[in-house]
């Protein structure tokens, strides 16, 4: 697995970006979802996914439904429409910190 | 697919209870991330025990175990609560309301500015320090109450009826620190303001935190928690 440092301060776009791909899900889905997409290279941990998700709902960017499946109850998440405003800015956020990283560790290649 | 008894359900309970998670709320939700994992474990050993594959799914939220969601969460909703609080507080400063505020502002800038001013100041807040611990006493009972009613504990409802308001008390019970306020601290205009301003809002969250919010207690519960009325 990859420096999963490296990767920390993005959690949070990347939970607004896969809530924004799909309706509602909840949190063990999540996990499994960035596993799949990253083929196993990224592995969300659960000790830092609830965490990210209870403050993106405080800060009212998640809305919270619950369901009876199984035997148990489910708690899902979906964006709220200020998390679908800020889901866009974050992507940028992180493309332009994608973008400088490139020139960084790549001087050939250019911001122009 | 093998899949999770009710039994073992309330067993899952039962363990995020004995590792430090005490909401009902929060339990649900790693109750069933738990059981999605133990049911995805069992798929590729299917022979393994429930109590292995449970704490094999355990290991996975590192040495800490479920301490640094519990802790997280408890900032969130300090935060949520902050939010309602803050909603209120609002409301105060909108007509109708406002005409309260003013009348409020104006009748303790009236008595400040009068000449037994200190006296109004004390009885003020003495006034304000008895009526506060009267509702920490009436709440914690309600609490009390509700919770052998209901047998689960929910966050935001233990901050509400517990710590609402607690540095309201904090604040008030430092009252005899001011003995140095005196009348001759009430000539001063800028004084006689702001402490009619200070006196005005910290009687209105003192309002809002232990009487107006308590009240509203179910619908805050239900709002924030959809498993609150299923």
């Amino acid at each position: 697995m990859a420096n999963s440092k490296l990767y920390k301060g993005s959690l949070t776009t990347i939970i607004l970006k896969l809530l924004n791909e799909s309706d509602k899900m909840y949190g063990y889905e999540i996990t499994q979802k960035v596993k799949e997409i990253t083929k196993g290279e990224l592995k969300i941990t659960e000790g830092a996914l609830y965490p990210a998700l209870h403050k993106l709902e405080a800060d009212g960017l998640l809305d919270v439904e619950v369901k009876k499946v199984d035997n148990r109850l489910r708690k899902y998440y979906k964006l709220t429409d200020k998390g679908k405003k800020e889901t866009v800015n974050k992507l940028n956020e992180l493309q332009e910190y994608i973008k400088t990283m490139q020139v960084l560790v790549n001087p050939n290649f250019s911001l122009e | 697919m093998k899949k999770l008894s009710k039994d073992q359900i309330q067993n899952l309970y039962t363990f995020t209870r004995n590792h430090y998670v005490y909401h009902y709320d929060l339990q649900t939700e790693l109750v069933d991330h738990l059981a999605n994992d133990i049911e995805a474990i069992w798929k590729d050993q299917p022979n393994l025990s429930f109590t292995e594959a449970r704490d094999q799914s355990f290991k996975k939220f590192g040495v800490f175990g479920f301490m640094d969601v519990v802790e997280q969460r408890q900032k969130a909703m300090n935060k949520k609560y902050l939010k309602y609080l803050w909603f209120e507080a609002k409301q105060w400063f909108t007509i109708p309301k406002i005409i309260i505020t003013l009348t409020l502002f104006l009748g303790f800038y009236l008595s400040f500015k009068s000449s037994i001013a200190n006296y109004f100041f004390w009885a003020y807040y003495i006034i304000m320090a008895v009526w506060c611990f009267i509702r920490v006493v009436s709440l914690n009972r309600v609490f009390t109450k509700r919770k052998k009613l209901n047998n689960k504990k929910w966050l935001l409802e233990e901050i509400i009826f517990k710590q609402a308001g607690g540095t309201g008390l904090v604040l008030v019970s430092q009252l005899p620190t001011w003995h140095n306020i005196t009348q001759d601290s009430f000539v001063n205009g800028y004084f006689v303001l702001s402490v009619s301003i200070f006196t005005t809002l910290f009687f209105i969250w003192l309002f809002i935190s232990y009487q107006l919010l308590p009240d509203k207690a179910e619908e805050l519960l239900k709002t924030t928690y959809p498993e609150y009325s299923l």
